[in-house]
């Protein structure tokens, strides 16, 4: 993408003031996203993003500069720029790059951008139909389509040159049902590391289906009671709690700071002995998974919490320097305007014993929230924040009538040491993580959990 | 690359594959930022970077593209992606090119003095803000972010209905973050500024009122489930605010988005409550005299002593109901298409201090933190349930810190219920699109749960 001689001379120039690494990352994108609003196409946009990031490490500081002019010369200076931000000796030069073998674990079967724009937009109006034909009560429809192909050049002065592309692809569905005074929306967004082959793995008709009955079910909803209860969380997006919780919390850039409740707790118990949680990058085709991460480390399965006991934090170049530990080839951003760091790839609660029936029929009272929505935490403290998006109040072991606008709030430390049932059937959902290092595709997962005890938020 | 090249060769090429008008927006800036962590320079980005978006008429649709590679090269793929992407299009509704104002505004956008401060000065302030936080307190243990950036930007539109238009603006912003600690309690207090002066950056203020918040929130409970009076402090309205001010956007009632369709002219809010939208601003962060369709931008009442005065239109949500655009067209990035957007936003200022508002409540809660705003809300119905943090409030002062409780309401009657406004009018970080600002709110109930 870039000529051999033109990242030489660039990370050659970044290294004159004495950095002790730099590193190149070069990237070609070509995306293309189209919306439709009631079964009309709103909104086609494509194009290319396109530029460099250069960055030089001076002890455990970090220098970062792109641009999206990658001539000679503008590479050139802007390697000086980075290399005048540090005073030192000149370092260690490179003049030998040695390609790595990327390992291609995603295969793509069909390239999205060869498929006509035409026969995506067939498929987002039978979406749209789908969800109106199921109801009366829907009167609106959202879908849309996705594609990124992401070419990626990594070169550093330790001789590394990683060459990979990823290629991601994602529907989306929403459907929202009014009556005269309330509207509510039911949404789901599948997608993955491939290509216009998602569409044969989903059932695009069913999904919008069951948009459409979420959003109606939360119509006919009445105010969710407000309280500390025991809260039984569904499958597949439900993992969005332990994404926010304390997956966050294990991240170096805040484990490194020792800005983290979970910082310094390395092989102690952190959660109830139930609960094991992994975060792994290499799942097939998954939506966070990479051949290699943003540094160019091969992606790894890791073990964050193995039967409740902390045994891994997710460690990028910079940070492993500081922390004195290994990379996890969790460094991840969302593009070259973003220094990579410390980020989750596929986070997920692995399965445990206890069937989705024994949990609620286990539970005399409580909240079952079915479909989480997105949420936020203070990794410092550890307190979150997460919406339910469809949720039930649980009586006498049995699911009883749909409630809306709760909220669960808590703190990460606390909620895992409450879990005290965990299911038997694991699922992956697809999110988007916002975070230092921009907005990055990421899978969260885990199966039906039961929490004793949460503080539940609501106006009922 | 010469952009006027790149330019008119994608003009002549678009024209020649039957576009019958077209657009070309580029942008570009530097950006500098520096992260200081105990006393050193942690992380330092410098950057320059520039993209075009593309669009054009093909068949009477508008067809996007952008590029952030402005070579030669790229000129057949715009073209291309931007043919294809019109030919998709189903929406009946126009989206015209705009020929430009007769006038524009003039603003001052670039401040020299501010383009010349020099690396050495802005990290040196920010080790001094990070300095002050930590020497606040002995609970301080930490500084986790202290960071300060500036950002430099030009827009330029040029299409073939004639419009010619260009701006340059730049700003500073700081902010930190201090983590407080005593035995296991962990709370958090962070601080900003954004503005177009250095001299307004004062660090050893902005480092000492972050230290000073975090120590505040030590100790705190939560409280009984219940319905409390509520102030909402300046920023966390100003939150609100910004996630519910896309009901006022005319394609979302268009689209039935929001619930304030059949509402113009009618009273939707407290009658001492007025929203403005100026994009003329006076060193408003978001102030620019045209929006990305090239009309001109202006300040104007949205909701004025609680009656609803206007939506904000775009050229093509406002020739839906035969209007004019109000200026609120803008693309987030070269990379979008035109949506609507605020500019500087927010809710006018009453007389009351803080103190005052405290005294007026009497027992309540003053809310100082609100998050999850892109999760616990719902822009379509206004119902909001959020995770808050703030102050109890007995005979009218300052009690002791509450945590780990939730507000939650709607955001449509809580307009209805604003009881009273400060005199404390602060906008938030700019960021994204529009920036947004509101005084404290006195509001009458809201629905609280703790314990």
């Amino acid at each position: 993408m870039l000529e051999k001689r033109i990242v030489e001379n660039t990370l050659n120039a970044a290294l004159k003031t004495g950095a002790n690494f730099a590193e190149l990352f070069v990237e070609n994108t070509r995306k293309s996203n189209i919306s439709m609003i009631n079964g009309k196409v709103d909104k086609a946009l494509s194009g290319i993003d396109y530029g460099a990031g250069l960055r030089i490490f001076h002890g455990n500081n970090a220098v970062y500069v792109y641009t999206n002019d990658t001539s000679e010369k503008n590479m050139l200076n802007m390697a000086r720029q980075a290399s005048e931000a540090i005073d030192g000796q000149a370092g260690s030069f490179c003049n030998r790059f040695n390609k790595s073998d990327i390992h291609n674990i995603h295969s793509i079967k069909i390239m999205p951008d060869t498929v006509s724009k035409k026969q995506i937009v067939d498929i987002l109006r039978s979406a749209s139909d789908s969800a109106f034909q199921f109801d009366r009560l829907i009167t609106q429809t959202g879908s849309s389509y996705i594609h990124k192909i992401q070419n990626i050049l990594i070169a550093n002065s330790e001789g590394l040159w990683a060459e990979d592309q990823r290629v991601r692809t994602r529907f989306s569905i929403e459907a929202i049902a009014s009556s005269n005074t309330e509207k509510q929306s039911g949404r789901f967004s599948p997608g993955g590391h491939l290509g216009y082959e998602l569409f044969d793995q989903i059932d695009v008709n069913k999904i919008s289906r069951q948009a459409a009955l979420s959003a109606i079910t939360m119509l006919n909803a009445v105010q969710c009671p407000s309280g500390k209860m025991p809260v039984v969380i569904d499958n597949g997006f439900g993992g969005v709690i332990f994404h926010e919780a304390c997956g966050h919390g294990l991240e170096a850039t805040s484990v490194a700071k020792n800005a983290s409740v979970f910082a310094g707790r390395m092989g102690e118990r952190i959660a109830s002995d139930i609960v094991t949680a992994i975060d792994d990058g290499t799942i097939c085709n998954g939506w966070g998974s990479e051949n290699i991460d943003d540094e160019g480390t091969p992606s790894q399965k890791n073990v964050l919490i193995k039967d409740g006991i902390l045994k891994s934090y997710l460690i990028d170049k910079l940070n492993a320097q500081k922390m004195n530990m290994k990379c996890t080839g969790s460094s991840r951003r969302e593009s070259y305007r973003f220094a990579p760091t410390s980020r989750m790839t596929n986070t997920y609660i692995a399965s445990g014993k206890s069937t989705p029936k024994e949990i609620i029929s286990a539970t005399e009272y409580g909240l079952y929230a079915k479909q989480m929505g997105g949420g936020s935490v203070d990794t410092a403290t550890g307190a979150f924040n997460f919406a339910v998006l469809e949720g039930y109040l649980i009586k006498n072991g049995k699911i009883a009538e749909p409630v809306r606008g709760a909220t669960l709030i808590g703190k990460g430390s606390d909620v895992l040491m409450k879990i005290d049932m965990v299911g038997n059937n694991l699922e992956r959902a697809q999110g988007m993580c916002g975070s230092i290092s921009g907005s990055i595709p990421t899978d969260v997962g885990q199966p039906m959990i039961r929490v004793s005890e949460m503080t539940v938020g609501g106006r009922g | 690359m010469e952009t006027n090249r790149f330019q008119l060769e994608l003009m002549k090429l678009a024209s020649e594959e039957g576009f019958e008008d077209s657009e070309i927006y580029y942008a570009g800036g530097k950006s500098f930022e520096a992260l200081i962590f105990e006393g050193e320079i942690a992380h330092y980005e410098n950057s320059i970077s520039s993209g075009v978006s593309f669009r054009g008429i093909f068949e009477g649709k508008m067809g996007y593209s952008y590029s952030e590679q402005i070579e030669m090269e790229c000129i057949p793929f715009l073209v291309k992606e931007a043919k294809e992407n019109a030919q998709i299009m189903e929406n009946d509704e126009k989206e015209p090119l705009f020929e430009g104002e007769k006038s524009y505004s003039q603003i001052e956008g670039y401040h020299e003095a501010l383009c010349n401060v020099t690396v050495l000065d802005q990290i040196n302030a920010a080790k001094q803000m990070e300095l002050s936080a930590k020497e606040y307190a002995e609970e301080i243990k930490t500084v986790n972010y202290c960071l300060t950036a500036y950002q430099e930007g030009e827009i330029a539109i040029t299409n073939t209905k004639g419009l010619s238009v260009r701006f340059r603006d730049n700003y500073q912003t700081a902010y930190i973050s201090a983590i407080a600690q005593m035995d296991d309690d962990i709370k958090t207090g962070s601080e900003f500024f954004a503005g177009t002066k250095f001299e307004s950056f004062l660090p050893k203020k902005i480092g000492k009122a972050a230290a000073e918040k975090a120590v505040m929130y030590l100790g705190a409970k939560s409280i009984q489930s219940s319905i409390y009076s509520i102030v909402l402090s300046n920023l966390s309205a100003a939150s609100l605010l910004s996630t519910f001010s896309v009901i006022f956007f005319g394609d979302n009632v268009q689209k039935g988005f929001s619930l304030l369709s059949n509402k113009l002219d009618s009273q939707i809010g407290s009658n001492i409550l007025t929203i403005r939208d100026d994009g003329l601003l006076k060193d408003g962060m978001a102030s620019i005299p045209f929006d990305s369709e090239g009309v001109g931008t202006q300040n104007k009442a949205v909701v004025e002593n609680g009656i609803l005065k206007t939506f904000l239109y775009n050229l093509k949500s406002a020739v839906k109901e035969n209007k004019s655009s109000t200026g609120n067209g803008f693309k987030t990035s070269f990379q979008s298409s035109v949506q609507t957007a605020c500019t500087n936003f927010y809710i006018q200022k009453g007389s009351k201090s803080l103190d005052d508002l405290f005294e007026k409540m009497g027992e309540g809660l003053y809310i100082t933190e609100l998050s999850g705003l892109h999760a616990g809300t719902n822009t379509v119905s206004g119902d909001f349930s959020l995770l808050a943090e703030g102050f109890w409030i007995e005979d009218g002062k300052i009690k002791y810190p509450i945590e780990q409780i939730t507000v939650a309401g709607n955001f449509y009657t809580l307009l209805e219920q604003i009881y009273d406004i400060g005199n404390d009018l602060r906008f938030q970080l700019p960021g994204g699109s529009g920036v947004f600002g509101s005084p404290a709110l006195l509001i009458e109930k809201m629905a609280v749960s703790g314990l």
